[in-house]
C-alpha cells in the first residue's frame, strides 16, 4: 500500500564542503543539535560546580565570582542552547519539512544564515570563558546591577541575545511560511502532527517575543555604554521598565522551551500505546491557547517587584488559567494510554517520565502564581526546583526520548535499548532526589542565587541530599551520551519506519535520503491521518 | 492545500554566502565589545570594516545566486509580511520605554522641553516620507501591470531621494538640538526623542540600502514583471517604515512636547 520510494544515498554522506556551506535542513538540524548537546554538557559542568559548592555551608569549591558566573552560564546555556536550540534548531529543522512532506524549508539560504549566527553566538559563549570577560549578571541581566563593571562585560550578554535573536526570527519566518505553504497536498490544519502545532505555535511566540527581549538588551547596552537613561530613576528612567520588557518574552520563552516537548510526547506516546491521541482537537486548541494566555502573565515573575495590586491580581488569575489548557493536555496523555497496547520502550518510559515531571512541576506552579504565597516562596529554592521539574527534567526526558524515537531516522541505526532504559531510570531517581529537596529546603526558607547558606544542620542534610541526586542525574546524562556514541558506532541496523507509526517521516527509508520524498510531494491516501493506526495494523496482517 | 509547484532540481544544497554574513555579524560584536569593553579602540575599528565587507560580500553574493539559481515561488511576500510582524514589537519596546516615563514623570516633563523641537518639522518630514511611500506603490504598480523596467526605476530614484531628503533634515535637526543641550543622556526625554527617532532612520536607511539594490536588480535585468518578489517585499517594508514614521512623529514630538 506505499508507494515505492526511489532509493537514494543517505543525507549524511555529503563531503565537508558540504557539510560547511549546507543549506539542506537535515544537516543543519544535525550541526544545531550536535553544537546545542556538547553545550548541554558543559552547562551541566557549571550546573555540578555550582550544586559541589552548596553540598556543605561555607566556601569551599569556588571563589564567589566563579560562582556567579557558573550560575549565569548554566542558566543562559540551559535555557537558550539547550532548551531552544537543540529541539527547534536540531529536532524542528529536521522534522518539520518531513512530517509535511515538503523537500526543504522555504527558504534554505536563510536557514544557514540562521545557522550561522547561531554559531556566532555560540562563539561570544567561548569568548566568556577567557577570564576577564566571564558575565556574572544571571541569565536575566537585571540592570542596574548588569551594567556595573562587577558583573562582567555587558556588552557579551547583550550580543549574545541579539545574535541568538536573530537566529531565532529568521528561523520563526522560516518555520511559519514553510507550515503555510509547503505541506503536500492532503496534510490539514486537523491532519498535522502534534509536533508541527507545537512547533509552529513555538515560533509564532518566538517572532512576537524575541523583538521584546532584544528591546530590553538594546535598552542596557545603550545605557551602560552611550550614558542614555532607560534604567535611570534620576533622570527619569525606570529600572522596573527592564523586567517589564525582559519578561514579556522571557515567560513566554518557557513555552517555546516546553510545547514542542508536548510535542514528543503527543508523537511518541501514542506510537507505544497503539492508539490515536485521544482528543486531538483539543489538544490543537490548548497549544493555541497556551500561546494567547503566554503574553499575558509575566507580571508572575515581578510580584515582589512592587508592582499594582490590580496588576498582581489580574495576571495571578491569568496564571492560573493556564493550568486548563495545560490540565487537558495531560488528562488527553493518560487517556491515550487507557485500554491501550503499552509497550514500555526506552522512549516510551522517557516519555512518561517526562509527564510525571511536568505534572510534579505544574502542581507546584500553581502556589507560586497565587500572589499571597509567592511574595513567601519568590526567590527562594523552592521556585528553582518547581521549574528544574519543568524546564529542567520535562524538557531534558523529553529531548532525550525523541533523540532515541528518532535516532533511525537520523543514523539508520538503533539507540541501544538497553543503555536507553537504564539511563532512563538513572536520570529519573536522581533528578527527583535532586528537585525534591530543592522545593523542601527551599520552603525552609533558603534563598536562591546565594552561593553560602547559614550551617544550619537541617539545610545541610538536604543540600547534602540535593548533591548526591545531582551526581547521580550526572551519572545518567554521561550513559545517555555514551549509549549515543555507541548507537552511532554499532547500534544495530534499523529497518524501515521501526516503530510502525503513520506519521508521514517514517515513509522515507532510513537514514533519511538526501533528497526526502524526491521530486513530488508523497501521495497521501483520503483516510490518511498522522495517528490513525488501525490501517497501519491491517497492511502489516 | 496550499503546496508551491515546484520541480526540484538535484543539484548539491550548499551556499557559502550565509557564512560571511554569518561571520560579519559575529564580528561586529566583536568589534564593538573591543572598542567599548576592551579599550582597544583601533581594533575594534579595524574589526568593524572587516565585517561590514565580509557583511557585504555575503549580501551580494547571495543575490547573485538567488537570481541566477532560484525559481520565484512567491513565498517572500509572507516572509517579509512576518518579519514586519516583528519589527513592530522593537519598536514597542522603545514605545513602552518613552510612554512610561511621560506618564510617571508628567510633572518634571515640561522642564525637560527644549526649544528646538517643532512640530512643523515633523509635519514637514512627515509629507516627504508620505510622498514616498506613494512613489514606491506607483513603482510597484508600473512593474507588475506595465512591466516597464525603465519606468519602474524612476520612481524607486524619486522614493530613493525622498527619503535621503528625509535623512539629511533629519540629522540636520538632530545635530541643532544637540548643540542646544539636548542629549542623549540629558534626562529620559532626550533618551526616549533620540531612540524612537534614531531607531526609526535607522530603518530609513535599511530602506534606502534596499531601494539602491532593487535599482541594481531592475537596471541589470535580474528583476522584471515576472519576477518582482523583491521589489513587493521592499515596498511593503517601506510602507511599514513610513506608517510608523506617524507614530514616532506623534510620540516623540507631539506627545513629548504637549503641557501635561
Amino acid at each position: 500500500m506505499r508507494e515505492a520510494i526511489h532509493v537514494e544515498k543517505p543525507y549524511f554522506l555529503a563531503s565537508l564542503r558540504e557539510w560547511l556551506f549546507t543549506t539542506d535542513h537535515k544537516k543543519i538540524g544535525i550541526l544545531y543539535f550536535t553544537v546545542s548537546y556538547v553545550f548541554f554538557l558543559v552547562a551541566g559542568l557549571f550546573g555540578m560546580g555550582v550544586r559541589l559548592e552548596q553540598a556543605q555551608p561555607g566556601m569551599q569549591v569556588v571563589s564567589y565570582d566563579t560562582y556567579n558566573y557558573f550560575l549565569t552560564g548554566h542558566g543562559v546555556v540551559m535555557l537558550l542552547w539547550w532548551a531552544i536550540a537543540a529541539h527547534i534548531g536540531g529536532f524542528g529543522n529536521f522534522l518539520l519539512p518531513l512530517m509535511i512532506g515538503a523537500r526543504d524549508l522555504a527558504f534554505p539560504r536563510l536557514n544557514a544564515l540562521s545557522w550561522w549566527m547561531f554559531f556566532g553566538a555560540s562563539v561570544l559563549v567561548l569568548l566568556t570563558l577567557i577570564p576577564g570577560n566571564q558575565i556574572k549578571m544571571m541569565w536575566t541581566g537585571y540592570p542596574p546591577f548588569s551594567s556595573n563593571p562587577d558583573a562582567g562585560v555587558t556588552a557579551l550578554y547583550v550580543f549574545v541575545i541579539h545574535l541568538l535573536g536573530a537566529s531565532s526570527i529568521a528561523t520563526a519566518v522560516n518555520f511559519i511560511v514553510t507550515y503555510l505553504k509547503m505541506r503536500a497536498p492532503g496534510v490539514t490544519f486537523w491532519k498535522t502532527n502534534m509536533y508541527v502545532h507545537t512547533l509552529i505555535a513555538a515560533n509564532v511566540i518566538q517572532l512576537i517575543g524575541v523583538p521584546s527581549l532584544a528591546g530590553a538588551v538594546t535598552m542596557l547596552l545603550l545605557d551602560t555604554y552611550f550614558g542614555t537613561n532607560f534604567f535611570n530613576p534620576a533622570k527619569g528612567g525606570d529600572p522596573l521598565l527592564y523586567q517589564n520588557v525582559f519578561w514579556f518574552y522571557s515567560h513566554p520563552v518557557v513555552y517555546v522551551q516546553v510545547l514542542p516537548i508536548f510535542g514528543f510526547f503527543s508523537e511518541i506516546v501514542p506510537v507505544f500505546a497503539r492508539r490515536p491521541l485521544f482528543g486531538y482537537h483539543t489538544m490543537v486548541f490548548a497549544v493555541w491557547g497556551i500561546v494567547a494566555l503566554s503574553f499575558i502573565v509575566w507580571i508572575h515573575h515581578m510580584f515582589v517587584s512592587g508592582v499594582p495590586n490590580w496588576i498582581r491580581v489580574l495576571m495571578s488569575y491569568t496564571t492560573l488559567l493556564i493550568a486548563v489548557p495545560t490540565g487537558i493536555k495531560i488528562f488527553n496523555w493518560m487517556l491515550t494510554l487507557y485500554k491501550g497496547a503499552i509497550q514500555l520502550r526506552s522512549q516510551m518510559l522517557y516519555m512518561l517520565g517526562g509527564i510525571f515531571m511536568f505534572l510534579i512541576g505544574g502542581l507546584t506552579g500553581i502556589p507560586n502564581a497565587m500572589v499571597a504565597i509567592d511574595l513567601g516562596i519568590s526567590d527562594s529554592l523552592f521556585v528553582v526546583g518547581h521549574f528544574h521539574y519543568v524546564l529542567g527534567m520535562a524538557v531534558t526526558l523529553g529531548i532525550l526520548g525523541a533523540i532515541i524515537h528518532w535516532f533511525p531516522l537520523a543514523t539508520g541505526k538503533f539507540y541501544p535499548e538497553n543503555l536507553g532504559k537504564i539511563s532512563f531510570w538513572v536520570i529519573f531517581a536522581g533528578a527527583n532526589i535532586f528537585y525534591f529537596f530543592q522545593m523542601v529546603v527551599g520552603m525552609l526558607g533558603n534563598p536562591r542565587r546565594y552561593p553560602d547558606y547559614p550551617p544550619i544542620p537541617e539545610w545541610a542534610a538536604l543540600h547534602m541530599i540535593q548533591t548526591i541526586g545531582a551526581l547521580i542525574l550526572g551519572v545518567g546524562i554521561i550513559i545517555f551520551t555514551w549509549g549515543m556514541i555507541k548507537g552511532l558506532i554499532s547500534g544495530e541496523k534499523a529497518p524501515q519506519n521501526p516503530w510502525k507509526s503513520p506519521s508521514l517521516e517514517w515513509r522515507l527509508p532510513v537514514p533519511a535520503p538526501a533528497h526526502n520524498f524526491g521530486d513530488e510531494p508523497p501521495k497521501i491516501e483520503k483516510d490518511w491521518h498522522p495517528y490513525r493506526f488501525d490501517k497501519l495494523e491491517e497492511g502489516n496482517k | 492545500m496550499a503546496h508551491a509547484d515546484v520541480k526540484h532540481h538535484h543539484h548539491e544544497e550548499v551556499s557559502k554566502w550565509p557564512f560571511f554574513i554569518g561571520v560579519g555579524g559575529l564580528l561586529t560584536t566583536i568589534a564593538f565589545t573591543a572598542f567599548f569593553a576592551w579599550g582597544w579602540k583601533f581594533i575594534g575599528l579595524i574589526l568593524f570594516g572587516v565585517s561590514l565587507i565580509s557583511i557585504l560580500f555575503g549580501i551580494t553574493g547571495w543575490a547573485n545566486e538567488h537570481f541566477e539559481k532560484d525559481r520565484e515561488y512567491g513565498l517572500g511576500a509572507l516572509g517579509t509580511f512576518l518579519f514586519i510582524l516583528t519589527e513592530v514589537v522593537i519598536f514597542g519596546t522603545m514605545f513602552a520605554a518613552f510612554w512610561t516615563a511621560r506618564v510617571t514623570h508628567a510633572y518634571e516633563w515640561a522642564n525637560w522641553v527644549p526649544e528646538g523641537v517643532s512640530i512643523s518639522m515633523a509635519a514637514l518630514l512627515t509629507l516627504i516620507l508620505w510622498t514616498s511611500s506613494y512613489t514606491i506603490w506607483k513603482a510597484e504598480e508600473v512593474l507588475e501591470n506595465e512591466g516597464d523596467t525603465g519606468k519602474t526605476i524612476k520612481w524607486v530614484f524619486f522614493t530613493f531621494s525622498l527619503g535621503v531628503l528625509f535623512v539629511i533634515l533629519h540629522v540636520s535637526e538632530w545635530i541643532h538640538l544637540w548643540k542646544e543641550g539636548f542629549t542623549l543622556s540629558v534626562n529620559m526625554y532626550g533618551t526616549g526623542f533620540y531612540a524612537l527617532t534614531g531607531l526609526h532612520t535607522s530603518h530609513v536607511l535599511v530602506g534606502l540600502i534596499a531601494h539602491l539594490y532593487c535599482i541594481w536588480l531592475l537596471a541589470t535585468g535580474k528583476m522584471n514583471q515576472y519576477r518582482p518578489t523583491v521589489l513587493r517585499g521592499v515596498s511593503a517594508y517601506w510602507h511599514f517604515v513610513d506608517f510608523m514614521w506617524l507614530l514616532v512623529a506623534l510620540t516623540a514630538y507631539v506627545l513629548g512636547t504637549m503641557a501635561i
